[in-house]
């Protein structure tokens, strides 16, 4: 029968040179297994001794199970860092290898662009205001100034369902509709929606499309704060070098009226291919709201001022993201609507 | 509209003005310059033509030149004959690059050397005339062309409808030389130059019967004319402008049009019968040949000019051709007319012709302009084409121009623009565009505007003529902000809340579509949902005319394309309006419900379609949570273009949404489209509209039991049903149950089904016992038997 110090000294060494986990368990079993245990058989015969020896063989059992245990936590722990150091090696892949796509369907570029916008002008303020597509002749020119035979009408040649209704050219009759509702401004409001006019599809016009108009009613407006307003807009969608410019135009129902362009973003505004050679991008009109439009929509041009102003959601678009023909936004060829 | 660089050097100094600056003034003014064309003739020189003779061996038609070019000789091929010996004529020599964009080359033509090219006046973008060789009347052979032909640069310009004064160059002119601060050479106003008697009122007699529609008519006499070509310079100038030359009096007219922007016409005095002009509307069936060689037939809508017995001319459109100006014709009859700006347009829009002139008229022209082009016409005509201008014309004038003031206060210019103007420099801008400014005793101004400003009526017109010159450049940006006392808080917008939903979509790998809201009537009715459809009177074409009833024949087409554009799965989805009209009600706004549909492909079986069914489902159940409204019932029902057993009304909260189910296999295959197709459309605001804020719930503090139930049914009971019953039998313990799955098959008896529920049980109160949730397992299968005659499956 061995003793307690020489089990000890066979486990140790048992231990020192197990290679894996599953060699320090059958290790542990043999030692300390609590049955057939080598540690458990030196007390098999411990009922037959004396008081004295039963006292210091148990003691000297225990202190071998102690060290047998620590050294297999120790080993282990030895294992467990080696492992550990060598996962690059043992567990490798290739991640190079792609992996499979989930299945993910696109938002449409142009309500992303619109969001954008939406989210922009809330930040000034800005509330969004809806209205019908179908509108009246009255709201969707009489009201903003464009009377019956106005020469600026061939502007806006729109689809009609009779002589009283057509489909609407622009969101302005949202304005006058938003400003007839609150009555009492300050009103700072946007008017997201579709737009129809008559002209033929090509590359960068379609009869039907998508505006975002705005407009602020309140006291003491300037075209200076118009200038701002649009500023502000285009840097935060194009980033905060780009330019904004106001150039004198015409529209019945603003005075002053302006169209305003956007510095290229390709050369800075020096001038290129992208821009013609302008340095600058159409992006749409603007002006100080005519007095008889204010009063289309029931508000004292004599207390109030306001600005106006409204562009093409697919031109700010195709501006973002380098669309050459819009009539790929309404197309919904998936290998399009894929790239946003 | 063309204007010609060097023409506004007539009226304004350009002393260090280059083509490029004048453009940028322009624009910023708001006369937009869309386009600028250099034409660069610094590299052609003039030459003499000595001999022509006819190419002998080419097939072609070629002439074979000897050119002289001031003491040497070359020998140049051209393909047209109307270089004569003796013409001038200008020359590119090998190397140049003629205007165009032409390389000339050294070449050999069947055997004859040609050293150079002659160029006809398109080639030098002289104008649109390629048919002949450029033939110069004077000019010294060897020098270049620009000693006789300045460097041109033509200028593209978008001229706003308010401003019809813009559309000549005078008019240009004025604005360019407001933007430089520098004088304008002429005076609205041409002094009179005609002299001979007797007067003219007396040679033609000419009377206005419809004032409303002309409110001014001027005849002005001029005899004894020679009528032929132009001079070069004249000619010159109409082609650089679009306008082909024909003989000096036409010539002439056109020319004062695209110099003052008052049309004019010419009549052979000659060919009128009874010295007589009668400004009338057309009579029925009058009929008129115009100059363009065509005869339209009139309305009574129509003015036209007649002389005693016919209509001679459609007013303020185009000339009748049998009272034109010929090589004949010594007297002549000039016209310079205002007529009415909407009449002109229809009259324009009805015949399909929109001229020079009716561009013009179309836009309403100050009637005082009609005096001014009469007299510089009248003079050029003198001048150019000889003849006798006589004196006292007939001028029938019964809506005099009124003259208009506006009174400015002149702190609205600084409170409009957002910055400080000195008074004493918008004046001075107001005086450069020949408004006439006086100061009140209490400040304010008293301003005239020039007589061909009508478009200048309200203060805020001052405002902008200020600002545009002074430079909205020079404005600063700033943000509005004043103390508000009252405001409306954000609340988010309708698409912005309809994001949960797209994002959802987006997960279940949907894609999002714009597709057109016009769509074809036709295809709408043979789908049988044209009942409120609403159709454009004025469409482009027909497969746009009408306004969808639904958006799903749209994702139908999206699928068609992406199919055809080889994608095999096709999962879309769109958010827009439907335009429903009010039935018997005319004239009213349509309902313009928003919907929202989406479409998924599957394979051809009946059971592809079914599991498609389920997933697109589903998705539907899911977009609803995401708005943690109600949860939504499926009831069958029969639905235009679904497929009669495999359609649902989605219903929430008892109203009906709208529908779900597998297309209608006619349908497809009306579409080309293979396999089968699920979809859904529902009407969206009730959606929102039940819309709640997600509250939270506790977590569960007691584990739950799950135990699955296979019930076994005759096919026709509901999954629903079964479900409903479940969960009326199950009590409080039951937590939730699902359906996962159906079979029908060899474990299942003919003409029934099974159907597997996984149910969880749970107390909020403690851990339940298998026995507990055994005897609430047993009441449901109880009840189940009864109501449903339902066996299980282990």
């Amino acid at each position: 029968m061995t003793d307690a110090s020489s089990l000890t000294t066979e486990a140790l060494a048992a231990i020192g040179r197990a290679p894996s986990e599953d060699d320090l368990a059958r290790i542990d079993q043999e030692y300390l297994g609590r049955k057939n245990g080598q540690v458990s058989r030196l007390l098999s015969n411990i009922a037959q001794l004396l008081p004295a020896e039963k006292a210091s063989l148990g003691k000297a059992a225990n202190e071998a199970k102690r060290a047998i245990e620590a050294a297999l936590a120790a080993r282990r722990a030895e294992l467990e860092t080696a492992r550990l150091a060598d996962l690059a090696e043992t567990e490798a892949i290739d991640i190079t290898f792609p992996g499979p796509p989930p299945e993910r369907g696109h938002i449409h570029v142009l309500t992303q662009v619109r969001r954008q916008i939406e989210t922009v002008l809330e930040s000034l303020g800005y509330q969004v205001e809806l209205g019908p597509e179908v509108e009246t002749e009255w709201y969707n020119f009489e009201a903003l100034n464009i009377a019956e035979g106005h020469p600026a009408r061939e502007n806006w040649d729109s689809f009609y369902f009779s002589k009283e209704l057509l489909l609407r050219a622009h969101t302005s009759p949202v304005q006058i509709r938003a400003m007839q509702r609150i009555k009492e401004p300050p009103i700072y409001i946007i008017t997201p929606g579709r737009c129809y006019r008559r002209d033929p599809p090509e590359a960068t016009r379609l009869p039907y499309f998508s505006q975002v108009e705005g407009l602020a009613v309140d006291k003491g407006l300037t075209v200076g704060d118009m200038k701002g307003t649009l500023l502000y807009m285009i840097q935060s969608l194009y980033g905060r070098d780009r330019k904004v410019r106001v150039r004198p135009s015409y529209f019945p129902f603003t005075e002053p009226s302006f169209e305003f362009d956007v510095s290229c973003g390709i050369c800075g505004g020096i001038g290129c291919k992208s821009c013609r050679h302008k340095g600058w991008l159409e992006v749409g009109g603007c002006g100080m709201v005519h007095p008889q439009v204010l009063r289309s929509g029931g508000i004292d041009p004599t207390q109030w001022n306001g600005y106006a102003w409204g562009f093409g959601i697919e031109r700010m678009a195709m501006l973002k993201h380098d669309v050459d023909d819009i009539r790929l936004f309404y197309e919904s060829d998936l290998r399009f609507l894929e790239q946003f | 509209m063309r204007i010609s660089y060097e023409w506004l050097g007539d009226f304004v100094d350009l002393d260090g003005v280059t083509p490029k600056d004048a453009a940028d003034v322009l624009t910023r003014l708001g006369v937009e310059i869309e386009s600028l064309t250099m034409v660069d003739l610094s590299q052609i020189v003039i030459g003499r033509i000595v001999e022509q003779t006819k190419h002998p061996k080419s097939r072609n038609d070629l002439w074979v030149h000897l050119v002289d070019l001031g003491g040497r000789l070359e020998q140049i091929i051209a393909g047209a004959p109307n270089a004569v010996p003796g013409s001038l004529v200008p020359v590119a020599l090998p190397g140049t690059t003629v205007p165009n964009g032409k390389v000339v080359k050294d070449m050999n033509i069947a055997g004859f050397r040609a050293s150079g090219m002659l160029c006809s006046a398109a080639e030098l973008m002289l104008g649109d005339d390629h048919s002949g060789i450029l033939i110069l009347d004077r000019g010294t052979p060897g020098e270049p062309l620009t000693t006789v032909i300045p460097s041109q640069a033509i200028m593209e310009a978008e001229i706003t409808s308010n401003r019809p004064d813009e559309m000549g160059h005078l008019g240009v002119a004025r604005e360019l030389a407001a933007g430089l601060g520098r004088p304008v050479k002429r005076d609205f106003m041409p002094s009179f130059t005609g002299t001979a008697s007797p007067p003219g009122r007396e040679l033609i007699k000419v009377t206005i019967e419809d004032p409303n529609l002309c409110s001014r008519y001027i005849g002005g006499v001029i005899k004894g004319v020679k009528v032929g070509p132009s001079p070069d310079w004249l000619q010159r100038r109409l082609r650089a402008c679009g306008v082909r030359p024909l003989n000096n009096i036409v010539d002439i007219t056109n020319y004062v049009l695209l110099e003052y922007a008052q049309p004019l016409h010419a009549f052979d005095l000659a060919k009128l019968n009874g010295a007589e002009i009668k400004v009338r509307r057309a009579r029925e069936n009058e009929k008129l040949l115009g100059l363009d060689g065509v005869t339209r037939d009139l309305t009574a809508d129509m003015l036209v000019i007649a002389d005693a017995q016919r209509a001679v001319a459609l007013a303020g459109v185009i000339g009748g051709e049998e009272s034109a100006v010929t090589s004949t014709t010594t007297d002549v009859l000039l016209e310079s007319a205002t007529f009415n700006g909407p009449n002109v347009r229809q009259t324009s829009r009805t015949i399909g012709l929109r001229t020079e002139a009716s561009a013009r008229f179309e836009r309403a022209l100050p009637p005082e302009l009609a005096l001014a082009g009469a007299r510089r016409a009248a003079s050029l005509i003198a001048e150019l084409a000889g003849g006798a201008v006589h004196k006292d014309w007939a001028d029938v004038y019964p809506r005099p121009q009124e003259p208009v003031r506006v009174n400015l206060r002149p702190a609205l210019i600084d409170n409009v623009l957002g910055t400080h103007v000195p008074l004493e420099e918008a004046e001075s801008i107001l005086k450069r565009l020949n408004f006439h400014v006086k100061v009140m005793g209490d400040g304010e101004w008293d301003v005239l505007p020039p007589v061909f400003r009508l478009d200048v009526t309200i203060p805020e017109d001052l405002v902008e003529e200020v600002g545009r010159v002074y430079g909205y450049d020079r404005v600063p940006p700033t943000l509005p902000g004043r103390r508000h006392e009252s405001w409306t808080p954000l609340a988010p917008s309708l698409d912005r809340r309809l994001d949960l939903t797209r994002e959802v979509l987006a997960g279940a790998g949907y894609t999002e579509t714009w597709n057109p809201a016009l769509v074809s009537g036709r295809k709408l009715e043979d789908l049988r949902i044209a009942a409120h459809a609403m159709r454009v009177s004025n469409a482009l074409s027909d497969d746009m005319d009408t306004l969808r009833t639904s958006l799903l024949p749209s994702l139908i087409d999206v699928a068609v394309l992406n199919r055809d554009r080889g994608r095999v799965d096709v999962r879309v989805y769109e958010i827009a309006e439907a335009y429903l009209a009010r039935v018997g009600e005319k004239n009213t706004q349509p309902e313009e419900p928003l919907r929202l549909a989406a479409i998924a492909t599957a394979g051809s079986t009946a059971d592809d379609g079914r599991k498609a069914f389920y997933r697109l489902k589903a998705v539907l159940d899911e977009c609803i949570a995401a708005l943690s409204g109600p949860p939504c019932t499926y009831q069958r029902a029969a639905a235009q273009l679904f497929h009669p057993g495999r359609c649902a009304a989605v219903v929430m909260d008892g109203r009906q949404l709208g529908y779900i189910g597998e297309v209608h296999p006619s349908v497809s295959a009306a579409a080309n489209l293979e396999g089968r197709i699920v979809a859904f459309e529902v009407d969206v605001e009730p959606m929102l509209a039940a819309a709640r804020i997600p509250r939270s719930q506790p977590l569960p503090r007691f584990p739950g039991v799950e135990r699955d139930l296979a019930v076994v049914v005759e096919d026709t009971v509901a999954a629903g049903a079964v479900l409903a019953s479940i969960k009326e039998l199950a009590g409080d313990l039951l937590e939730h149950v699902r359906a996962f799955d159906e079979y029908r098959g060899a474990q299942v008896s003919e003409a029934h089904k099974s159907i597997a529920f996984t149910l969880t049980f749970r107390s909020p109160e403690r851990t339940l016992t298998d026995a507990e949730v055994d005897k609430v397992m047993s009441e449901i299968k109880l009840g189940l038997e009864k109501r449903h005659r339902a066996r299980f499956r282990e």
